[in-house]
C-alpha cells in the first residue's frame, strides 16, 4: 500500500483495509546500516555522535540502534533502577536521535539549508498521577544517572525491585519511507523545489513571488521501561510547504499549500508536485474574486479533508483523558452518553499507513491503535496515556505523545477522523439556503473547559439558494463544540484526509497530527466576516 | 574539553574557517530550567533540566546554511562542521548572504541592563513548592460558592548563558534569567461547561513577580466571572481590550514589518514608510535596552548592537525590522530584525476607568483562534470578554468575532491606557476602539 491516490483523498474502505495490511509488520533494523546523518556527501556515520551505530554485538541484546551511542543493557538497567530508587508506579527512559533538514527556495534559487541534529534522553518517574521529569543531552552513564536521580524526587518511598534484564518489544510498521532521508542528498532535493517553483510561475502569469521549504525528519527512539520492556522505533516524516504571492490590477493575494506524511523521497513525484503548485496558484488567484465574508450565525458546510480540523478543535482535545482525569473537560463524565446524532462516528487512528499523525508505538511504548471515540453518536472512549489509563482503570490507547526527549508525554491526538455518513455531498450543499462552504483552514483553537472553539478560514465560498457561488476568505469561525456536534445535520459519504497534516500544540509541545472528514453540515456557527 | 561557552563558540568558528568557510557565526547557549506544577493540593509535575545548543551559520563561497547540534564534543563537532561546509557548497550562490558590517557590532555600551538575577542559583526546591501551594490556597480562598473544580499552579525559573562569535570581529556573552508564576482555575457552570481562567506573572528578577496571593485571587475571580456567557447580536461595538491580550492584535500589526514579508511582497506596509497608518494616539517604540525588560538584549541574533527606535509615532510608520540579508535584498540599510521590548506611550486611565465610560461595548479579555493576512491586512479574531452597557459589566460573552483590516482598524483607536502590562516583552496598556464590526448571533 505504498502508492496512494494523492489529492483525491482515501475512501473509508481503502483506509481501513490499508491499515489492516500494515499491521503485523515488524520494524526492520535496516536503518542502522543505512544511517548516515543529514549530509549528502557520503558520510557513513551519524554526524551528531560518533562512533556510528554499530551492528548488534550480541544477538541477545534488546538494543540495536542506540548501541552506536554507547548505550547497552547495563547502562539502561542502572539508569532505570536509579529512577526507581525512591519507589514510584513506573518509570521510563526515552532516548532520541533526530535529524531534521529544511531546504529552502526563494526568488527562484535553492539557496538555504537549516539542519538540526538532536540527541538526548528524557527520564520520567511516575507516582500515581504525579510526574518527575529530567533530560540530558549527554548520554554518559553518569549524566543519565544524574537525570534519573533528579526525576526520582517525585517519589519518596523505598526502592522498587531492581530490573536486571530487558525484553525487546515488537513494533509494527505503519510507514515505510522506501527511500529514507538519511540516504538522500541535497542534490536530490534541489530539483524538487526548482520544478515546483517553475511550475507555479508557468501556471498563471499573475504569480510574482514563490517561496518553498522541503523538510525531512528522521527520528530514532528507544523507550526503556521499568516493567522490563525495551522498544525501538524509526520515525521518518516529511513536509513540503509552498507559498506564493499573485498580483492582479494592483491587488495582491497570498496563500500556501502544505503536504505532510511519514514517508521518504518517493513521496514527491513530478506529477504530484506540479499538481500541488497548480492548486496553490488556483487557491491564491481565486482570492481576487472574493467578496467580504458574511457576519453572524449561519449554516456552515465543511468540505472533505482539511476542514477536519473541526474534529480536532471542537471535540478532539476535549476527549483527551488528562483533561478528563482532572475533571476540567466539558466531556468529563459523558462516556456512554449521546453527544452526537446517530450517523456520527469519530475515531482517532495511529495506524493509517504513511499519514502524518500515524505512529507505530506511542512515546511511552504503548501500541498504537484505532481508537473509537464516538460510535453512532455515543461517546465511547477518551484518548489515554499511561497515567490516565491507570486513573480510569482502562488499557492505554497509545495516545501518550511528546515533541521530543525534552518533554514528558501527555495524551495527544494522532489522525482524528469522522467516518462516512449517509448523505450525498450534493444533497448537503443544496439543503442550504444561505450559508458558507469551507474548503481550507489555516489554524484553530479550543477552550477545553467551556467547549468553545475557533478556526480560521483561508478559502471558502458562499452558498446561496443551495448553490456554491462566490469565493470568500479571511474569516474566523467560532462555535460551541458540544453544541455543534450535537446538532450536526448531515454527514457525507466522501471522507478524505486533510493532506497537509498539522502541528498540534499543547502543554507547549508540538506533535504532528492528521485529520479526515467527509462533507459535513453544521447548522449554526458564528462567522466573523467583514460584511456589516 | 573546555566548558566556557565563548571558547566553544570560538573553537567552532575556527573549525568552520579551517574547513573552508569564508565566514561563520556561532551562537552557543546553555540554559537550566526548573519547573514545578502543583494541582489540587499536591505536586503534579516537577521538571528540571539543562539544555545546550550550538547554532553555526556558515558562509561558504557565497552560499549559506545554519546548522544546529547539541553535541559539543570536539571530535563530533569537527566532523559535523566539516560535513556542513561541504553540503553548503551544493547550494545556489546568494550574493546577499554576508555577516553584518563590523561597525554595527559597536554601539553604545549597554551599561547594566539588569537581565541577570544572581539570586537564581539560591532558589530552593522547597520555596518553589511553597509558592505554588500559596497560589492555590489564595485561589481556593476566593471560592465562596464551592464552584472551583480544579486549580493548577506553576512556578518556574530559567537561567540562560549565551555566547556569540562572528569571524569578522564580534564576540558577545550574556546571562539572562527569567521567573514565572502561573495560576489556572476551572469552575462549574451551567450544563457541562467548565470555564477556565488564568493569571500569570513573569520577570527577569524573582523579586519583580506578583505576590502569590494576588495571582491566586485574580485567577479565581476571572474564572467565576466567565460563568453564564451569552452570545450578543452582531453589530458595531466599542471595544476596550485588556492590556495583557493586546499583543495578540498588536503582533499582527507588527508582523509584516519584517524584511522577509517586505521583500516577498507579502506586507501591507509596502510603500507606507513615513505615512499615517493608524490613529494619532498610536506611539510605540522598540526598546531593546529597557532595564529588566523581558525582551532586553544588548546585541541581536546577528551580533548587531541594539538601539531604541520608534515604530509608530502618532500613527506614522517610522521603521522596518531588517536583518543584513533582507536589507541587502531590498537595497536598504539593516536596522536589526529583533524588536526587543515593545513600549507604548501610555495614556491617563486604566481599563476599569475606560469601561466606566463605555455606553455600549465589549471589554475584551481574550482572543479565540483568528489570524491576519499580512499581505492585505485583513483579519478576523474570536473574542472573549464582557458586554458593557452604560459603564457597567452586564454578562460574559462567547462565540463572537471581530473582523477588519489593520490599515483601517487602527485608525479607530481612540484611547491608550495607563495600565502597562509588565509580564511580557510586549508592554502594552489596555486600549479602546470605536465602532468595531462584531459578529455574534
Amino acid at each position: 500500500m505504498s502508492t496512494r491516490k494523492k489529492g483525491d483523498g482515501i475512501s473509508r474502505r481503502e483506509f481501513i483495509s490499508a491499515a489492516a495490511a500494515g499491521a503485523g509488520f515488524v520494524a526492520l533494523p535496516t536503518m542502522i546500516a543505512g544511517c548516515c546523518g543529514p549530509l549528502p556527501q557520503p558520510p557513513a556515520t551519524p554526524v551528531a555522535a560518533p562512533p556510528p551505530p554499530a551492528p548488534v554485538k550480541e544477538v541477545t541484546s534488546p538494543i540495536t540502534y542506540f548501541t552506536g551511542f554507547g548505550i547497552d543493557e547495563q547502562v539502561v538497567a542502572a539508569t532505570v533502577n536509579e529512577a526507581m530508587s525512591r519507589g514510584g508506579t513506573f518509570s521510563e527512559l526515552f532516548f532520541q536521535h533526530q535529524i531534521r533538514n529544511y531546504v529552502g527556495l526563494q526568488d527562484g534559487e535553492v539557496n538555504r539549508v537549516y539542519s538540526v541534529v538532536d540527541l538526548g534522553c528524557g527520564v520520567r518517574v511516575v507516582k500515581g498521577d504525579q510526574t518527575g521529569y529530567a533530560f540530558t543531552q549527554d548520554l554518559s552513564p553518569q549524566a543519565l544517572a544524574d537525570a534519573a536521580k533528579t526525576a526520582a524526587v517525585v517519589a519518596n518511598e523505598t526502592a522498587a525491585a531492581p530490573v536486571e534484564s530487558f525484553q525487546r518489544g515488537e513494533v509494527p510498521s505503519y510507514y515505510k519511507a522506501e527511500i529514507p532521508w538519511t540516504e538522500v542528498g541535497l542534490d536530490k532535493k534541489i530539483p524538487l523545489l526548482s520544478l515546483s517553483n517553475e511550475h507555479a510561475f508557468k501556471t498563471d502569469n499573475r504569480v510574482k513571488k514563490v517561496e518553498m521549504f522541503l523538510i525531512d525528519t528522521t527520528s530514532n527512539i528507544m523507550i526503556a521501561r521499568s516493567d522490563g520492556q525495551i522498544l525501538e522505533d524509526y520515525q521518518p516524516s516529511t513536509r513540503i510547504w509552498m507559498t506564493c504571492m499573485a498580483e492582479d490590477k494592483g491587488r495582491r493575494e497570498t496563500n500556501y499549500e502544505i503536504l505532510g506524511r511519514r514517508a521518504g523521497l518517493e513521496l514527491y513525484t513530478e506529477a504530484d508536485l506540479r499538481k500541488r503548485a497548480e492548486s496553490l496558484v488556483k487557491r491564491t488567484t481565486v482570492l481576487f474574486d472574493a467578496v467580504p465574508a458574511p457576519t453572524g450565525e449561519m449554516p456552515v458546510v465543511l468540505g472533505p479533508g482539511v476542514p477536519g480540523i473541526l474534529l480536532h478543535e471542537a471535540m478532539g482535545h476535549g476527549f483527551e483523558a488528562d483533561f478528563n482525569r482532572k475533571g476540567i473537560s466539558i466531556y468529563n463524565g459523558q462516556i456512554g452518553k449521546r453527544i452526537a446524532p446517530e450517523f456520527v462516528t469519530i475515531v482517532d487512528d495511529g495506524t493509517n499507513p504513511d499519514e502524518y499523525g500515524s505512529i507505530n508505538i506511542d512515546d511511552e511504548g504503548s501500541p498504537t491503535a484505532r481508537t473509537v471515540l464516538v460510535e453512532n453518536g455515543i461517546l465511547k472512549s477518551y484518548m489515554h496515556d499511561r497515567i490516565s489509563a491507570n486513573h480510569f482503570k482502562v488499557a492505554p490507547t497509545g495516545n501518550g505523545r511528546r515533541e521530543d526527549f525534552r518533554f514528558p508525554p501527555v495524551p495527544r491526538m494522532r489522525n482524528t477522523i469522522m467516518l462516512n455518513g449517509p448523505h450525498d455531498p450534493k444533497e448537503i450543499i443544496s439543503s442550504v439556503k444561505q450559508g458558507i462552504y469551507a474548503e481550507h483552514f489555516a489554524n484553530g483553537q479550543v477552550d477545553i473547559g467551556a467547549g468553545d472553539f475557533a478556526f480560521y478560514l483561508q478559502n471558502g465560498y458562499l452558498i446561496e439558494d443551495g448553490k456554491i457561488t462566490r469565493p470568500i476568505k479571511d474569516a474566523n469561525l467560532i462555535g460551541s463544540g458540544p453544541k455543534v456536534l450535537e446538532q450536526l445535520e448531515m454527514v457525507g459519504n466522501d471522507m478524505a484526509m486533510g493532506e497537509g497534516g498539522g502541528t498540534c500544540g499543547k502543554d507547549r509541545q508540538g506533535v504532528p497530527v492528521g485529520f479526515a472528514l467527509p462533507t459535513t453540515k453544521c447548522n449554526a456557527i458564528s462567522v466573523g466576516g467583514k460584511k456589516s | 574539553m573546555t566548558t566556557k561557552l565563548i571558547d566553544i563558540a570560538k573553537s567552532a568558528a575556527g573549525v568552520a574557517k579551517a574547513a573552508g568557510a569564508n565566514d561563520a557565526r556561532v551562537l552557543a547557549s546553555r540554559s537550566r530550567e526548573v519547573k514545578v506544577e502543583w494541582r489540587d493540593g499536591k505536586l503534579d509535575r516537577i521538571q528540571e533540566s539543562t539544555k545546550k545548543d550550538l547554532a553555526i551559520t556558515l558562509f561558504v563561497d557565497g552560499r549559506y546554511s545554519v546548522n544546529m547540534t547539541a553535541d559539543l564534543r570536539q571530535d563530533a563537532l569537527k566532523k559535523y562542521i566539516t560535513d556542513a561546509v561541504a553540503m553548503t557548497r551544493l547550494l545556489a550562490v546568494d550574493e546577499h548572504r554576508k555577516l553584518p558590517d563590523p561597525k554595527l557590532y559597536q554601539g553604545e555600551a549597554p551599561g547594566d541592563l539588569q537581565i541577570n538575577d544572581p539570586s537564581i542559583t539560591s532558589v530552593q526546591a522547597d520555596s518553589r513548592l511553597a509558592t505554588a501551594k500559596q497560589i492555590e490556597e489564595a485561589a481556593r480562598a476566593g471560592d465562596k460558592e464551592g464552584a472551583v473544580i480544579s486549580v493548577t499552579t506553576e512556578v518556574s525559573d530559567e537561567c540562560t548563558d549565551l555566547a556569540c562569535v562572528a569571524t569578522n570581529g564580534f564576540e558577545g556573552e550574556d546571562t539572562r534569567t527569567a521567573f514565572w508564576r502561573v495560576a489556572q482555575v476551572s469552575v462549574k457552570d451551567e450544563g457541562s461547561r467548565k470555564p477556565v481562567a488564568w493569571s500569570y506573572s513573569a520577570g527577569r528578577f524573582n523579586g519583580d513577580q506578583s505576590p502569590a496571593e494576588k495571582l491566586g485571587a485574580e485567577a479565581v475571580e476571572r474564572a467565576l466571572g466567565l460563568r453564564k456567557t451569552k452570545q450578543v447580536a452582531s453589530g458595531r461595538y466599542d471595544l476596550v481590550i485588556e492590556n495583557r491580550v493586546v499583543s495578540r492584535l498588536a503582533g499582527q500589526l507588527a508582523a509584516p514589518l519584517n524584511g522577509r514579508s517586505l521583500q516577498q511582497k507579502q506586507s501591507f506596509y509596502e510603500g507606507k514608510l513615513g505615512q499615517q497608518v493608524a490613529s494619532k494616539l498610536l506611539t510605540i517604540k522598540s526598546d531593546p535596552r529597557l532595564p529588566r525588560g523581558l525582551g532586553t538584549q544588548a546585541w541581536d541574533d546577528e551580533g548587531m548592537a541594539t538601539i531604541a527606535r520608534p515604530i509608530f509615532e502618532k500613527g506614522v510608520l517610522k521603521t522596518f525590522f531588517l536583518d543584513t540579508y533582507y536589507a541587502s535584498k531590498l537595497g536598504l540599510e539593516p536596522t536589526s530584525a529583533s524588536m526587543g521590548n515593545i513600549v507604548w506611550e501610555p495614556g491617563k486611565r486604566d481599563a476599569a476607568a475606560m469601561i466606566k465610560r463605555l455606553k455600549k461595548g465589549i471589554f475584551v479579555t481574550g482572543f479565540m483562534g483568528g489570524n491576519s493576512n499580512s499581505t492585505t491586512g485583513d483579519f478576523s479574531m474570536g473574542i472573549k470578554g464582557f458586554l458593557v452597557k452604560n459603564g457597567k459589566i452586564i454578562h460574559p460573552v462567547s462565540e463572537m468575532n471581530i473582523a477588519g483590516n489593520h490599515l483601517e482598524f487602527w485608525k479607530q483607536l481612540v484611547e491608550v491606557g495607563s495600565d502597562v502590562w509588565q509580564s511580557s516583552a510586549n508592554r502594552s496598556p489596555s486600549i479602546r476602539f470605536k465602532k468595531v464590526q462584531c459578529s455574534g448571533s
